[in-house]
């Protein structure tokens, strides 16, 4: 009987078994890569609100404190999304005639909330509470980035698991003295490697199985 | 779900293997997607959520009218109002008439009803939360020492009057309270955004804000009755205040 293939089909075969596994090791790249793009976890995709409100104006320019508005952030899971009102404390005098506005005046006037397009939103099976991690040292910017400089707020994180578990693995890595908390601007100060443990100590943060649990934050 | 794949067994035979796997595949990805919907947005109210049911569209409901949450009970007028009845150590009707300022603003004189003293314990810890506070609250327009310099004042909100004159040197704790909670002239009330404590303790602040201004004033944290339109004699019947005002004066540092 003729041999069906030609010899060369010995090398076509090796080559073979080599592509298929480079070719899985390639899928399962683009995979984590496509998983983690913005495309899909929303970072860095500035929203369009209602009203054009400036963190870059507000926070940055004019140094209002972060608990200013969100004033819950330190008592509750949620931050705390401001009333009208508290906008009107400024704007009942500044850019009171400003058409940019008009959204704010109109919620006043007609006692509707702002309907404000959620940046950060969180999966529902993940409990998250705002106010034990002010309470345990993770400052604002850590999660939200340089809000300060935000003219339209987008997500600087994925808001993946992984991205929880860096540090929920390794506290000690990002928390920052109680003082620092609402410092936008804080670059992490010259802690030595000691000071962040010590840190992690006086806030009693709990070791990593606890940090780590399923349901730490699965509940 | 589960009728559509008993249909595709059973008819397994007529529509052949390949079709029977593709519709099982497809019901399969329809299900995953299904919940994954259901897991990432289940059907209960989050903060702020987006409500179907009430009429406003919010799914943060106010509290109904009248509604007292266990603990919250506010029987402590002065501590919840910053005023006394008569018989406590509150100020007097007032001795001038009010006025207006350069910034148009015009000027309490009238701290009848309000109180006097401290209706909790002034701490150290107290006034640095206080100070906190203040930073967060405050600061945007009164100003770092309470001058009305601050940021927001020089981005065009009119100027509101310094705490640093004898007129609110001289003024009850329970007027600046007051104010706090209900607002004056062209300030909103921060009701909504401070808790009675803190409000408390903001006052302390401001306070120590007037007596680090005024060194050579021998102020004291509660207006004592030197010289002042709103004297009032020191309380005997009330255990919690003395125990700073000797020490938080200013002018004997």
């Amino acid at each position: 009987m003729a041999q069906i293939f030609h010899y060369s089909a010995n090398n076509v075969a090796k080559l073979t078994i080599v592509a298929a596994v480079v070719l899985a090791g390639v899928a399962g790249f683009v995979y984590t890569q496509v998983a983690r793009s913005s495309y899909l976890t929303g970072r860095y995709v500035e929203k369009q609100q209602p009203v054009q409100f400036s963190h870059k104006h507000h926070s940055g320019d004019d140094g209002i404190d972060c608990r200013y508005c969100h004033t819950a952030v330190e008592t509750s899971s949620s931050a705390g999304m401001p009333p009208t009102q508290t906008c009107m404390n400024c704007h009942s005098q500044i850019w009171a005639d400003s058409p940019y506005l008009e959204p704010v005046r109109a919620s006043y006037r007609e006692n509707k909330p702002i309907e404000w397009e959620r940046v950060h939103d969180l999966p529902e099976y993940v409990y998250f509470n705002h106010s034990i991690h002010i309470a345990k040292g993770v400052g604002c910017s850590t999660c939200h980035g340089q809000i300060d400089n935000m003219p339209a707020v987008y997500q600087e994180n994925t808001l993946q698991m992984e991205w929880c578990l860096q540090c929920h693995r390794e506290p000690e890595k990002y928390i920052r003295p109680k003082s620092e908390i609402y410092n936008i601007q804080w670059n992490g100060g010259d802690l030595t490697a000691e000071e962040r443990l010590n840190l992690k100590a006086d806030y009693r943060i709990r070791n990593e199985q606890m940090m780590t649990s399923c349901s730490t934050c699965h509940r | 779900m589960l009728k559509n794949k008993l249909k595709v067994q059973s008819s397994k035979f007529k529509v052949g293997k390949s079709t029977a796997f593709c519709l099982l595949l497809t019901a399969y990805c329809l299900l995953s997607v299904g919940c994954r919907y259901d897991m990432q947005d289940q059907p209960r109210y989050k903060a702020y959520k987006k409500s179907d049911f009430f009429s406003d569209n919010r799914a943060s409901r106010n509290l109904p009218e009248g509604t007292v949450p266990r603990g919250f009970l506010r029987e402590d007028k002065a501590f919840y109002t910053g005023k006394g009845e008569s018989g406590q150590n509150i100020a007097p009707a007032p001795a001038a008439t009010p006025a207006m300022d350069a910034s148009g603003n015009s000027l309490m004189t009238d701290f009848s009803g309000l109180v006097n003293e401290f209706p909790l314990p002034v701490t150290k810890e107290l006034i640095d939360r206080g100070e906190q506070r203040y930073k967060v609250f405050c600061i945007v327009c009164h100003g770092p020492v309470g001058n009305g310099d601050g940021m927001i004042v020089r981005r065009g909100f009119s100027q509101p009057p310094t705490y640093n004159d004898d007129r609110l040197r001289n003024a009850p704790v329970g007027h600046f309270y007051n104010v706090i909670t209900v607002g004056q002239g062209k300030m909103n009330g921060y009701a909504s955004q401070i808790p009675p404590a803190d409000r408390w303790a903001i006052v302390s602040y401001i306070r120590t804000l007037q007596i680090s201004q005024n060194p050579n004033g021998n102020m004291q944290m509660t207006p004592t009755g030197k010289s002042s339109a709103n004297s009032a004699p020191p309380s005997s019947n009330s255990n919690t205040t003395n125990a700073i005002n000797a020490n938080v004066n200013g002018g004997e540092r």
